[in-house]
Order: C-alpha cells, then sequence, then structure tokens
C-alpha cells in the first residue's frame, strides 16, 4: 500500500472511530447532485450586514497570479475570481459573453469583438481596446514576460492560430487566425485581460506582488508561494456575464484559496470548520463525509475519460479481435459503484458521454465475458490445460499495465477482471514523466490513464490520444497505443478547420465509430468532478473544468 | 583562537555544499522524466516550437558541462537560478520558505528536550520502575509510530473533535501579521501583535509534536543509556560516597558527561528536524521548505532542488559544527 492509500484509509479509519466514539455521526447525509436546485441569489444574500468569508482549500497552490505566465488548473481558478476574459464558461462548459459584447466572424480567419463599456479594474481604470490588445501581445510575443528572466507566456499554445490582434476602436478589436478556429471561443476562456496601464508602471514583479484585474474579487494579500491568498469583493465589479445570473457584485466580502494537498487533510479542515469548500474529495472519503450533518458533497461532470490503452502494433493487441475482446470482459458498471460511488459515467468511445460532439448512435461496450471469449478463441487464446489461464502455443496470455499511483485502484480492478477470464494481467506503478517516453517509443504493452478534456470539443483531445503519433508537432502526443489510422488521421484533421457544426458532427461521428470499431483502449469510464462544502455555502455549482467561481457563492448567516 | 577556528570549519564546509549540489545536479539529470515536458501540462497543446524555445530559455539544450559550469559559476555568486515552475528566483523563493521550516524544526526541538530530557534522566535514576518502563515503551512507540499516522490521529483529536487546535496552516489568515523576518513567533513579538502570536503558537504545537515525537523517542533512549553508564563511573560513586546530595550527583557531575552523546545524537536530529519534514509539511500543510522540495522533484524542477539541497547541506553541517564546539564546553580536553 502507498503512503498516500496508508494515509486515506487511516483516515478514514480513524474518522469513524473519532466520530462514533463522540457521538457525532448522525447518518443524515446532505447531498447536493443537481446544481440547478440550488438558488440564492446574490442580491437577496448581500443585505447581510455582517462581512462573510468563505475559505477554499484547493489540492495544490497556484503557481502565480499573472494570468499569462503558467498552464495550470489551480492557477486559473485563483486566477479567474480576480480576472475576467472575454468570455466564461458556466459549471458545463457552455461560453458566454464576459466583458465582450458581441464577437463578429468576418471570414473564416477574422474574428472583430465588441468589448463591453463601464468595465472598471481593481484601481478604477476603466478597461478599453488597448488593455485587450495589450494582453493577448503579451501572450503571443516572443519573450513578451521579462521577469524573472525574458520568456514567451505559456498560454501562447491555448491560441496557437492567434496571429495577430490590433485595436479597431476604443472598445472593438479584430483578431487575425492563421487558419480557421472552430474552438476559438472554448480556448478564449482561458485567457484573462490585463491593465496595460498597470503592468507597464509596475513590470512583471510588481504585478505579481499586487495584481489587479477586472474580476468580481481585488487581491488582498499571499503567503510565499501562493500557499494562501486572500481576495476582498469588488464594490464596482460590472456584475459579470449578463446571460449567467446572479449579475452584480460578489455576494462575501473576504475570499481565502488555501492550499492543503493532502487530501485527509482537507476533509479534516472542513470538518473542523475551518474551510468552507473542499477541492477534490476523494472516492475513498466521499461515503465518510456523507455521513456527516453539515456537509454537502456536490458533483459536476467529469473531464477526465480514463482507457486502457494497448499497443496495437504488439501481439496480441495487434488483434483488433483481441482488443474488442478486452473492451467486452470489463464490467464498468462494478467498476462504477464499488470505486466511484456511481458518480461515474461509462465511456461510449473514444469521447466522454459529455463531449459536444460525442457520437450519440455509440453505446459503451457491454459487459459479455462469453464474447470476450469466444473472440478470444478465435484468435487462438484457449484455455488448453485447463489452469482457468488462456494460451495460445503454449504460451500463456500475461502483460502488464502500466499506469500510474493516482489510477492505482481502477487499474487493479481491471487486471482482476482480466484474470478472471484468465488473462495473468500484472500492474505496475510508474511516474508519468518516466514511463511517457517508453509508451511514445512503443515500448510497452498497456496504460491505464486520461485525458483532460474541459473544453468538451473534441480539439485538444482526438489529434492527442487517438491521431496517430508525429513526432514534433501536436498529433499523438497523448497517443500510447501506437494506434494510426488515416482515415482517422484525416478525419482529425478536417475537424480542426471545420467552422460548420453539422459538418464537424458528421465527421467526428465517423472518426469515433472508426476508434470505437477497432478499440486501440478499453474504453472505461468517466469520474465526476467531487468537491464538499459546508451546508452553510450556499449557491455553490462545482464547474466540469475544475474551476472554483466564488461570484455566485453567499454563506448562510 | 576559537573563533578563528569556528570560521574554518565554515569555509571547509563551502566546498563540501558544492560537492553535494554538483552530486545532485547529476542525479537529477540521470533521472527520467521532462521538466519541460510536465511544465506544459499532460493534456497541454503543446508544439514542438514552444518546447525547444523552453528547453534553451533553461540552458536544457546546451552539453551537461556546460550546464554544470552555468549552474557552479551562479551558486559561486549567489544565483541559484530560478523555478522553472515557480517562475522566481531559487534564492528568493528559499529564503521565503525557509523561516516555516526553521520555526517548525525549532518548536519540534523544543518538545524534544522538553519531554526527553526528564524522562532519560529520571528513567535513568529510577531505573526499572513504573516509570522507566512506561517511558521507554512510549519511546518505542514514539519511535515506531508514522509521522502521518501521528499527524491524523492528532488532527482528528484536537482539532476535529476538540477543536483546541487547528487542523493545518501557519497563521489565521485574518491575523494581520505584518512580516519582517519571515519567522512569525518573531515578527509578532516585533510587531506587538497578540493575536498573531497566539495564531501562530497554535499552529505549531500539532505539527511540532508530531515532527518532534521521533526525535523525542531517540534522544529520551540515548540520555537514559548514558546517564545509567555515567551513574556507575568511579566519579559518581566517589561523588555519593562524600555525601553529596542525590540531585546534586545527577545534575551537576553525572549529567554533564551524559550530555556528550546526547548533543551529539540531538545534532543529528537538528538536520533530520530541517530536512526530513516532508510528510509533517504535507500533512499539516505547513508552507516549509520539505513541501517546496518535493514539489520541485516531481516537477523535475532542477534548480529549484539544486538550491533546496544546498541549504539542507548547509544546514546539516552547520549542526554538525555546532555540536562540536558544544563539545568544547561540556569538555574542555576536547578542542575543534
Amino acid at each position: 500500500m502507498s503512503t498516500k492509500k496508508r494515509v486515506a484509509f487511516s483516515f478514514v479509519l480513524l474518522l469513524g472511530i473519532v466520530l462514533s466514539a463522540c457521538g457525532g455521526a448522525t447518518p443524515t447525509p446532505t447531498v447536493q447532485t443537481n446544481p440547478t436546485e440550488v438558488t440564492a441569489p446574490a442580491a437577496e444574500a448581500s443585505v447581510v450586514s455582517e462581512p462573510q468569508t468563505i475559505i477554499v482549500a484547493l489540492q495544490a497552490a497556484p503557481l502565480t497570479v499573472d494570468p499569462a505566465d503558467h498552464r495550470e488548473r489551480n492557477s486559473e481558478t485563483v486566477i479567474r475570481n480576480m480576472f475576467d476574459g472575454l468570455v466564461t464558461r458556466d459549471p458545463v462548459s457552455n461560453v458566454y459573453n464576459e466583458m465582450a459584447d458581441a464577437f463578429t466572424w468576418q471570414d473564416d480567419t477574422t474574428l472583430e469583438i465588441t468589448l463591453r463599456q463601464g468595465v472598471k479594474f481593481h484601481n478604477g481604470v476603466e478597461m478599453t481596446a488597448d488593455d485587450v490588445v495589450f494582453t493577448f501581445d503579451r501572450i503571443i510575443k516572443e519573450n513578451a514576460i521579462e521577469y524573472p528572466e525574458a520568456h514567451t507566456s505559456p498560454r501562447k499554445g491555448l491560441i496557437a492560430p492567434l496571429a495577430s490582434i490590433e485595436k479597431t476602436g476604443d472598445y472593438t478589436v479584430v483578431m487575425h487566425f492563421t487558419a480557421p478556429f472552430p474552438t476559438a471561443m472554448q480556448m478564449l476562456v482561458h485567457q484573462q485581460i490585463l491593465s496595460k496601464a498597470y503592468l507597464e508602471s509596475v513590470g512583471t514583479e510588481g504585478f505579481i506582488a499586487a495584481p489587479i484585474g477586472t474580476g468580481p474579487f481585488k487581491f488582498v494579500s499571499a503567503q510565499p508561494g501562493y500557499t494562501e491568498v486572500v481576495m476582498e469583493k469588488f464594490a464596482d465589479y460590472y456584475g459579470g456575464s449578463p446571460d449567467l445570473p446572479p449579475v452584480g457584485p460578489a455576494c462575501v466580502d473576504t475570499v481565502v484559496f488555501r492550499a492543503i494537498p493532502e487530501a485527509s487533510t482537507r476533509v479534516a479542515a472542513l470538518l473542523a470548520g475551518e474551510v468552507d469548500i473542499i477541492q477534490n474529495v476523494p472516492a475513498e472519503l466521499v461515503s465518510t463525509l456523507e455521513q456527516v450533518p453539515g456537509i454537502q458533497i456536490k458533483t459536476a461532470p467529469g473531464t477526465t475519460p480514463k482507457w486502457m490503452e494497448m499497443n496495437v502494433n504488439q501481439a496480441p493487441f495487434d488483434d483488433v479481435r483481441v482488443r474488442q475482446a478486452l473492451n467486452y470482459a470489463i464490467d464498468k458498471d462494478l467498476i462504477i459503484e464499488a470505486l466511484y460511488g456511481g458518480r461515474a459515467a461509462a465511456l461510449p468511445g473514444a469521447l466522454s458521454p459529455n463531449n459536444n460532439y460525442v457520437n450519440k448512435a455509440l453505446e459503451p461496450y457491454a459487459y459479455d465475458t462469453v464474447k470476450a471469449l469466444a473472440l478470444l478463441a478465435e484468435t487462438g487464446w484457449t484455455d488448453n490445460n485447463g489452469d482457468g489461464m488462456l494460451e495460445k502455443g503454449g504460451v500463456p496470455f500475461s502483460f502488464t499495465i502500466d499506469t500510474e499511483e493516482y489510477l492505482r485502484g481502477i487499474s487493479e480492478a481491471i487486471a482482476g477482471q482480466l484474470r478472471a477470464i484468465g488473462i495473468d494481467a500484472t500492474v505496475r506503478i510508474w511516474e508519468y514523466s518516466v514511463v511517457k517516453p517508453l509508451l511514445q517509443g512503443g515500448e510497452r504493452m498497456a496504460f491505464m490513464g486520461d485525458w483532460g478534456d474541459s473544453a468538451f470539443d473534441p480539439v485538444g483531445h482526438m489529434e492527442a490520444k487517438w491521431h496517430g503519433f508525429v513526432a514534433n508537432t501536436t498529433y499523438g502526443r497523448g497517443n500510447f497505443s501506437g494506434y494510426n489510422n488515416p482515415r482517422v488521421n484525416e478525419l482529425i484533421k478536417l475537424g480542426e478547420t471545420t467552422i460548420d457544426t453539422g459538418a464537424r458532427h458528421v465527421i467526428y461521428d465517423e472518426a469515433q465509430q472508426i476508434i470505437y470499431d477497432e478499440a486501440p483502449a478499453i474504453f472505461l469510464i468517466l469520474p465526476d468532478v467531487v468537491e464538499a462544502a459546508s451546508a452553510r455555502v450556499q449557491n455553490w455549482t462545482p464547474a466540469a473544468d475544475g474551476r472554483i467561481n466564488l461570484h455566485d457563492v453567499c454563506l448562510e448567516k | 583562537m576559537k573563533a578563528i577556528k569556528i570560521l574554518e570549519r565554515t569555509l571547509v564546509s563551502i566546498p563540501i555544499i558544492f560537492g553535494v549540489a554538483i552530486i545532485v545536479f547529476l542525479f537529477m539529470r540521470l533521472t527520467p522524466g521532462d521538466p519541460v515536458d510536465i511544465m506544459m501540462g499532460r493534456s497541454g497543446v503543446v508544439s514542438a516550437g514552444e518546447i525547444e524555445k523552453l528547453r534553451s530559455e533553461f540552458n536544457l539544450d546546451k552539453p551537461l558541462p556546460v550546464q554544470l559550469w552555468l549552474f557552479l559559476k551562479g551558486a559561486a555568486r549567489g544565483d541559484l537560478g530560478y523555478s522553472y515552475i515557480q517562475k522566481a528566483p531559487v534564492v528568493n523563493l528559499i529564503r521565503d520558505r525557509l523561516p516555516a521550516t526553521i520555526e517548525l524544526a525549532v518548536a519540534a526541538l523544543i518538545f524534544t528536550l522538553i519531554i526527553a530530557l526528564p524522562i532519560g534522566i529520571l528513567s535513568a535514576v529510577w531505573q526499572n520502575s513504573l516509570l522507566d518502563r512506561l517511558s521507554m515503551a512510549g519511546a518505542f512507540l514514539g519511535i515506531s509510530m508514522p509521522g502521518f499516522w501521528l499527524g491524523i490521529i492528532l488532527i482528528l483529536i484536537f482539532a476535529v473533535r476538540l477543536h483546541w487546535l487547528p487542523v493545518q496552516g501557519r497563521i489565521d489568515y485574518d491575523a494581520r501579521l505584518v512580516t519582517r523576518t519571515g519567522f512569525f513567533i518573531i515578527d509578532s513579538i516585533l510587531t506587538g501583535n497578540r493575536a498573531a502570536l497566539i495564531s501562530s503558537l497554535k499552529h505549531l504545537v500539532l505539527p511540532g509534536i508530531t515532527l518532534g515525537a521521533a526525535a523525542t523517542a531517540v534522544v529520551a533512549r540515548v540520555i537514559r543509556s548514558s546517564m545509567l553508564e555515567t551513574l556507575r563511573s568511579d566519579y559518581v560513586i566517589l561523588a555519593r560516597s562524600k555525601g553529596l546530595p542525590e540531585w546534586s550527583v545527577v545534575l551537576k557531575h553525572a549529567l554533564r558527561n551524559a550530555l556528550i552523546p546526547t548533543v551529539t545524537v540531538v545534532g543529528l536530529q537538528v538536520g533530520v528536524l530541517l530536512g526530513g519534514n516532508m510528510i509533517v509539511e504535507t500533512v499539516f500543510s505547513w508552507p516549509g521548505l520539505g513541501r517546496m522540495v518535493v514539489s520541485a522533484i516531481f516537477a523535475r524542477d532542477f534548480p529549484l532542488v539544486q538550491g533546496s539541497v544546498m541549504v539542507y547541506a548547509f544546514t546539516f553541517v552547520m549542526a554538525n559544527l555546532i555540536v562540536d564546539i558544544l563539545y568544547t564546553y561540556l569538555n574542555p580536553k576536547i578542542t575543534l
């Protein structure tokens, strides 16, 4: 058992003992899984005169408070409470205008953006087109960030097709792309607007010490390494996206983001009333927390689908029937219930069921061991000596599932289910950065992994996982099966530059159908995002992309 | 004369620290895993051009000897480079985190000495008594109990159930402490902030006990055994036969000699308390160096790991030097 597992196990055990010994665990679970049912308008709650402070426990400290200088979710979570962008997302990743009033595609590669007027930075200065141009120039221009040494924004790749941006009026800008960019809106969500005048006057070093944005909260202080970031309500906030009520200043007065890396400590801090919301509740602690009065568990659709990829270039996985057989051999429903407490969905193939372009005609592979064994028998894998294990030519069917520590549970469950039908599967735990080159080199047999899909669009996902690996490009950068189908590759490229939604559906439906049939992976599950909060937290909805948006959140008196 | 010797020993430690830094430099680069790859995130849309650009920015595209030379040249000037991940000078990051780690280590050490000294001495004086048996059983438990386990027990009892002490962190967010030295206790006193002083002391208790538990057990056992040995020596028998009161024999005559091995062990424990606190810092979300180094190792943040290990090496060397200096006071026959 790893240290983390031991910690979690010890915690669950001890928590149970402590709570039951002290008579604190009356089983009255407060489960709220439907975000739309929670309503506590900001305006209504803002009449509360006592200052309200909400404390959020993150699983890792943000790396920076500069929106242009990171590539990491926790940083984005904190930053987006202080900074707004041209567009934003709702909890299920639909895109809405935020500080942009209108978007007009002048042609396939030219986008005119009209900005909202009257938006103020935290220093009271109004946001204009100059700030927007400055923000995007700082991201796309080489070495535009001067501190601590001149370097290029790591976020440049998120809007790679953006060639230039120009101001065409005080409140209008035009973006020029090198190629059609169908996911422009989803990708613009990741860029927040900075104040040109302020940043130029204080420099990046001064900016990260005292950042200002246009968001609902303004920066107050931070501990070294951003292990704690304190913000307070920005009274002159323009209100946020007009399409996502409540519109107006934030409800709570003070916000504290605190990094608590150890999951058991996060849970303990919530139980002790030290924090109000905790991020990323481990599956093994969810049921314990559900038993505690005054705690609410909430979920959002997940964005990290999980697969076990099989090396299609090595026997026995070079035979499509073997790969299909393994898909039929896994009881996904059992895994979902036993390991994820029912908080996950089975994957209908290459994409998450929540992806906007998922092929709705595809159903998850059924659990059918008879069919699995028949397919394996067709390929010569049978139990000849009656030992319960499959052989072919006297060689047993045996392989190793490579994975990482955090996927140990599901990997061992799969290995167990495969052993039940006679396949000798074992699990080996790796550090990702160590195993990745081996996987890309085709040196390993199987990899249990996942891939982020927060945009709910195939771009960022299809070309990474299911396009053949092409060195020095983004194609196949997460493809660990060696799968390389020319037609799928062609469709993926076509989808990247096709603007028309209907046409994109046709393209991606075909690609998913081929991948489904050829099964380069066991298509497994999509776990939900699970977060927990004290019951006094109102109007809080976890987001699919992991963002914790505190603008709407209120605290009960 | 002693001052010159101390200066000499301090200067000798510089090549040791650089030697350690070179070893760490090479080991980190031999470890599989690419810092740029990790930095850009797992699912990120990253082009080969971006990766090459970053490699060049971090000098990772240069041959290893050139990288080592650049590192040593910078380190000699006090420039340890800048963190790939946190995008800040390593010296600043260490400077910001080190006070938290030292404060925790000092708290653990104080706990260790307060508990271990009396227990060790009394166990030796009343050998085989109930106190002796209980304290040695406690010491055995202290050594065997993993830090995370004890930390969780303490959190669940004293923070979750009794609400006496905080679960994690270093100070309450609303303590409004103006930091001057980075040591919160000292800063609270300097600025006369009573609320911050109480808050930071409260936050120190559980991690301090957790970190100090194993050291307490070790030190208590060492004191006991060295006291037992000293109490049987001729000069103690002589002191007793002269009719000196027992407290005087134990505390004035025996303890001083018994402290020599104890100081050695305490000196080593100081190094352990400063350098071996990763788990305690993680369990209690203590924003110290240990937690930062662990993240840096996983991120292959070479400059940050190298810089931090140099600090660890320095603290070990210094702890040993201080032990040697203390010997000269405990036993004038020993020289530096």
